[in-house]
């Protein structure tokens, strides 16, 4: 072998090599769903809330002023049946009594991060059909209060058509009964409720009392901290998916309302907007288009969007969609650094490993850095959580953490954040039996 | 002056070169390739469509019998599903209700398959639409995933043999259920 070609090989070899694999380092840091960055969270053990034989389910967690961590979910109640509506069970069947639709909403504390928890406080002092999924009960804190709301299904029976419940209780657990809030009845579900800056409530849901060309609405209603009504209901939108959970963020002491939510125009292309008000949710602007996924669906995805501001004004917002083709289906972000006005093009978080819907939630540490949970199959078919973070640079992505085990389904997480305490819950599912998972992380400060 | 690189020397770089090529090679060309293949596991393949076999499975109806497709097995079949919860799944089912209960007359079955949804929920809600078809509880998502349905309403309709005549993803409309049947094989 000829000895300078060897030599002048090999040196060609080995810079090739360095170059392809520079390349192949440049190229995955580009890339928005590279595994560098921040390290994965640690999160300490799982824990449950709620009475296991009664099957808790759709948790919503939230920090209260005091810095306890409040979580509400729903779970079943003891009497199976309103009196002579329980249908007829064959002998055959799974148990002696049908199992109930009735449940209740739960509300309870820790002050020890989620490590140990308060005994359950029932909210709905009348025994009704709570809602959960992607419509269970919210909690919003103002005045050593917590304020609770949830939907029932409407007089008929249908839970398409529902009503808006809500409920204050003082720092022993008392609630006051529950009043509905929709004017119109039976015609409104996916309840939100936030504590404004000056320390009244804002409640928003998905209306249908106008069954129109554009069949829902995005209909406010304010309320002071002593619960009574500071406003009538008003609409603010319209144009609304019917069946997806609506998002929701402040900034200027309550007086700019960012509201995130599912669109769906006449060709039922299901793209998600952003509403951004100026004057305290009294109005909004025209909807901005956060991305044009191209969803065509004529069903019900049941998932809606989340946002979150962080300190510099920056507003991000995670969704799922399956875009034009299955190929695109995952769970998206993207991020406005112009107040609302545009937004980035969509990034993609984790994509689809199956045909499956997917449900996604996002926080905002006091650092910028954006927290996302959802759902997604994992290797053997079943719905698990995963997350990622990304940091405040807004390019450089965790990689991707995997914090359920269900043996189930794993679905619809949830997240709090205060301080360096990240938690996140979620329902699991295996048959007939749910439970409600919590886990904990501390976050770098 | 230099010590010239014998031929034994010569083989090492080479073999070197060689070597650190085809690993950073191997790298460049795989990274993208498991990536992608993470994300898209299972995305590729196709949904169980028109001339495929209907997958079989075995489930619970709402009273806790046994409810398999087999047991279908020799008419045609239109199976729907559905859940409790979802707006057009509602919006359809009087019409499902409806071919449902001309089934026995039309030489043909109807199939409800529940997906994301509890025993109670669907219990409340066959009562209260007066549903007269079986109804199977797909809790845990198997069927709902072995059809690669992402979310109800969707309808297949499948003949007497097994196989997939029809599918319809979304809400149906009376003539494509009319359609559907027809293509499954029944006497409408």
């Amino acid at each position: 072998m000829n000895t300078p070609f060897a030599r002048t090989f090999a040196a060609i070899a080995v810079y090739l090599s360095l170059c392809l694999a520079l390349a192949a380092c440049s190229a995955d840091l580009r890339s928005p769903d590279s595994n560098r960055g921040s390290g994965p969270l640690s999160f300490g053990p799982e824990q449950r809330l709620g009475a296991n034989e009664k099957n808790p389910a759709t948790p919503f967690l939230r920090y209260s002023p005091d810095g306890r961590l409040f979580a509400v979910w729903t779970e079943d109640h003891d009497t199976p049946w309103p009196q002579g509506s329980q249908p007829a069970m064959h002998q055959h069947g799974s148990g002696d009594r049908a199992p109930s639709p009735m449940r209740n909403a739960l509300l309870a504390w820790s002050a020890d991060g989620g490590k140990t928890w308060s005994s359950p406080w029932r909210v709905n002092s009348v025994v009704e059909a709570v809602q959960g999924e992607e419509n269970g009960p919210k909690v919003a804190f103002a005045d050593n209060k917590a304020y609770v709301v949830w939907s029932i299904p409407g007089e008929k029976g249908d839970k398409t058509r529902a009503n808006i419940r809500f409920a204050m209780g003082d720092e022993k657990g008392h609630f006051i009964p529950a009043r509905t809030l929709n004017e119109v009845k039976d015609a409104a579900r996916f309840p939100i409720i936030e504590t404004t800056p000056d320390g009244n409530l804002l409640v928003a849901w998905i209306d249908r009392r106008i069954d129109g060309p554009k069949p829902r609405q995005l209909y406010l209603m304010r309320l002071k901290n002593d619960g009574q009504a500071l406003t009538k209901n008003y609409q603010v939108g319209e144009g609304l998916c019917e069946c997806c959970k609506l998002g929701i963020s402040f900034a200027d002491s309550g007086k700019t309302v960012y509201m995130v939510d599912r669109e769906v125009d006449g060709n039922k292309i299901r793209n998600h907007v952003l509403r951004k008000s100026t004057d305290s949710a009294t109005s909004f602007g025209a909807p901005v288009e956060i991305s044009d996924d191209g969803w065509q669906v004529p069903s019900c995805p049941h998932s809606g969007p989340s946002i979150g501001r962080d300190s510099r004004g920056q507003l991000h917002v995670s969704w799922f969609t399956l875009g034009r083709s299955e190929q695109e289906a995952g769970i998206y972000y993207s991020v406005s650094k112009d107040d609302g006005k545009s937004f980035a093009p969509r990034q993609l978080v984790q994509a689809n490993t199956a045909p499956e819907t997917l449900y996604a939630t996002l926080a905002v540490g006091n650092d910028d850095r954006v927290y996302l949970a959802w759902s997604n199959l994992d290797s053997d078919n079943k719905a698990q959580i995963f997350m990622r973070t990304l940091a405040a640079d807004g390019r450089t992505w965790s990689p991707l953490q995997q914090i359920s085990r269900a043996k189930g389904n794993a679905g619809r997480p949830v997240l709090a954040l205060m301080k360096n305490q990240l938690q996140v819950a979620w329902t699991e599912t295996i048959g007939e039996d749910s439970r409600v998972v919590l886990r904990s992380a501390t976050v770098d400060k | 002056m230099k010590k010239p690189i014998s031929g034994r020397s010569s083989r090492w770089i080479l073999a070197t070169g060689l070597c650190s090529l085809f690993w950073c090679s191997a790298v460049l060309i795989l990274t993208p390739a498991i990536t992608w293949s993470q994300h898209t596991h299972g995305t590729q393949s196709s949904a169980p469509g028109v001339g495929a076999p209907a997958i079989a499975f075995d489930l619970k109806s709402v009273d806790g019998n046994s409810v398999g497709l087999a047991s279908f097995r020799g008419k045609p079949l239109m199976m729907n599903f559905f859940a409790s919860w979802c707006d057009p799944c509602r919006d359809e089912m009087p019409l499902i209700n409806e071919l449902a209960g001309k089934a026995g007359k039309g030489g043909y079955a109807v199939l409800g398959v529940a997906v994301e949804d509890t025993r109670a929920a669907i219990m409340q809600y066959a009562q209260e639409a007066k549903l007269v078809f079986p109804i199977a509880l797909d809790l845990n998502s198997t069927v709902k995933r072995a059809y690669r349905i992402f979310g109800p309403p969707a309808t297949f309709f499948i003949d007497g043999q097994g196989t997939i005549r029809d599918v319809v993803i979304g809400p149906i409309t009376p003539e494509r259920a009319r359609e559907g049947l027809k293509k499954a094989g029944a006497s409408l």
